[in-house]
């Protein structure tokens, strides 16, 4: 049977601006109020690699996240856009700079993408940046393939510059190995449009050999299947990337993004607590 | 020792709704967890032949909605009517031929859910109106400030076997224990809005998918092991939740029979005893007189 050819779409998105509702506050999972800083729009100091639980913010992403004004192409946008993926400004003070997709998030969908700082610096709320987006419908081995394991969300240049080996088998150096039940928003949604935030808190991470978690740090999910919406399916390891940081929100927490999926039995997986290097901007831009 | 309550200081209203379509896109199909298109009934509009004490899985439906399936066509009116409305509350239909008519609110699931008896429930169609009596938001259990409740009608509450053990715990009887696997969408959400779908409840699908959770049944009280819902839904070992399973089988993957939060709090706070028959149906249905 011959591979399909994965093709190439460019696609637009606009900076988006942080909104909130009639309150400022949000309700923590102990009850207090607490009022998200950093959840979407330009984030500028915070960098892959970085660590996470280093943040007061909410939801942080390192870098800007787009969004379409029309429902329908936002969805396609987050679904084409995948990690690895180069961007363009169009529009305003930073028109022609280059930039690299990190990710995706859920709800509406929206889409991650990272900078140079000073190019970050020079962004506005509004900006139109074109994606150009690949990487959905590429293949994995034969060997894996029949296996039924999957890429998804994941520009095929990137595999090798993040040291992974697919073959007959799958291997990924992760900083950390964690089970489903982590797992909140995300469940039961699309992972091609939407990551997996998990129930990992500065309180918690050690337990989760998550302390030293940074940006862009691979993060294996065992008994998790993401190929039809993200689900329990015992014997199955997802691997992604983490895209953004902590929430005190009950259900969310550092989001991860599906770069693949596949049967456990074949999925080797090298964790490293302390000195895991996951997607960091020299390998985006290698 | 029944526990006490502030239920003498609940405050009732009076919300609107209506019997909401089924919805459907041009695409018609969904998917399920083995990549298996399916094109099924069972969310929105009027959903007959499921009542409480039924089995929630075996069903060709997906999303499951037992009886009426009720919001508000205004998006705050809306939310009020999901997040004010709490499970065992009446609900009266107002116009079509079923007029009159009583039933009662079982759970919520992006609608209120309203279960009533077959013969009234065939003369209901999208687009009626219906009154819920809405009252149970604010309910305390005063002997138990660790123990947050909520989505529950006090009067249903009081025919609950709750009790206050001699060490101070609550005393719940669960038809069944959840671990946190199971957890799938409604995570991460506001836990006075929908409710949360259970994985490993795949009836008829594969072993892999499998937790054991294929014999729960609409109205079961369950324990949700190691879920923090006093504030949301999300993971929190050393904590448990109760619901009531409001809604049945499901072939979308990551979601399943889902149950209601009633009760959310440190696990020491409480004392869980196991109990087949912990079901709505027979606090709400035997020996009661409707109200």
């Amino acid at each position: 049977m011959s591979v399909p050819t994965a093709v190439a779409v460019n696609l637009i998105g606009t900076v988006e601006h942080p909104e909130f509702g009639g309150s400022p506050f949000a309700v923590a999972m102990d009850g207090s109020p607490y009022l998200p800083v950093g959840d979407a729009g330009i984030v500028l100091g915070v960098q892959l690699g970085d660590l996470v639980f280093g943040l007061e913010g909410d939801h942080v992403a390192p870098g800007a996240t787009l969004t379409h004004p029309d429902q329908a192409a936002r969805h396609a946008l987050t679904s084409f856009a995948c990690l690895g993926n180069e961007v363009r400004v169009r529009t305003g003070g930073a028109a022609g700079a280059t930039g690299r997709v990190l990710g995706k998030r859920g709800e509406a969908g929206r889409v991650i993408v990272v900078f140079e700082p000073d190019v970050l610096a020079t962004l506005a709320p509004g900006d139109a940046i074109q994606v150009r987006g690949f990487g959905q419908g590429s293949s994995c081995p034969p060997e894996l393939a029949a296996a039924g394991a999957v890429v998804l969300n994941c520009d095929p240049a990137m595999l090798d510059r993040l040291q992974v080996r697919l073959g007959e088998r799958a291997s990924f150096p992760v900083r950390a190995v964690v089970p489903s039940k982590l797992v909140g928003n995300g469940l039961g949604r699309p992972a091609q449009q939407w990551d997996l935030d998990l129930a990992v808190t500065v309180g918690n991470a050690e337990r989760w050999s998550m302390a030293q978690l940074r940006f862009g740090d691979l993060i294996a999910i065992t008994d998790l299947d993401v190929r039809h919406n993200a689900g329990y399916r015992h014997g199955w390891t997802t691997v992604g990337v983490t895209v953004h940081g902590a929430s005190r929100l009950p259900g969310h927490g550092p989001g991860v993004m599906p770069v693949f999926c596949g049967p456990s039995e074949l999925v080797d997986v090298r964790p490293d607590a302390a000195d895991h290097r996951g997607v960091t901007s020299d390998r985006l831009w290698s | 020792m029944r526990p006490r309550t502030n239920a003498d200081r609940l405050i009732t209203q009076t919300l609107a709704g209506e019997v909401w379509p089924p919805l459907a896109d041009r695409h018609a199909y969904r998917v399920d967890a083995d990549g298996q298109p399916f094109l099924l009934p069972g969310m929105g509009g009027v959903t007959l032949g499921v009542h409480l004490g039924d089995p929630a899985t075996g069903y060709a439906a997906d999303h499951l909605e037992p009886g009426l399936s009720v919001r508000h066509a205004q998006p705050g009116p809306n939310l009020a009517l999901q997040y004010l409305s709490c499970v065992g509350n009446t609900v009266t239909v107002r116009s079509g031929p079923a007029a009159g008519a009583t039933g009662v609110v079982i759970g919520q699931h992006a609608y209120v859910l309203v279960d009533m008896a077959d013969e009234a429930m065939r003369e209901v169609c999208t687009g009626d109106q219906v009154v819920v009596t809405a009252r149970g938001q604010g309910l305390r259990l005063l002997d138990h400030p660790d123990v947050v409740v909520k989505n529950l009608d006090p009067e249903l509450a009081g025919r609950m076997p709750l009790q206050t053990c001699p060490d101070g715990r609550l005393e719940v009887r669960v038809a069944a224990r959840v671990p946190a696997a199971a957890v799938g969408a409604g995570a991460g959400m506001v836990s006075e809005f929908a409710n949360t779908d259970l994985m490993g409840a795949y009836a008829g699908q594969g072993e892999d998918l499998s937790l054991g959770l294929e014999r729960l049944r609409i109205g079961d009280l369950v324990l949700l092991e190691d879920q923090d819902h006093r504030y949301g839904r999300g993971f929190h070992e050393g904590y448990l939740s109760i619901g009531v399973i409001s809604t049945g089988h499901c072939r979308l993957f990551g979601h399943g029979p889902g149950p209601s939060s009633i009760l959310s709090g440190p696990a020491s706070a409480f004392a869980i005893v196991d109990d087949e028959s912990a079901n709505l149906a027979h606090y709400l249905l035997e020996g009661e007189p409707a109200r």
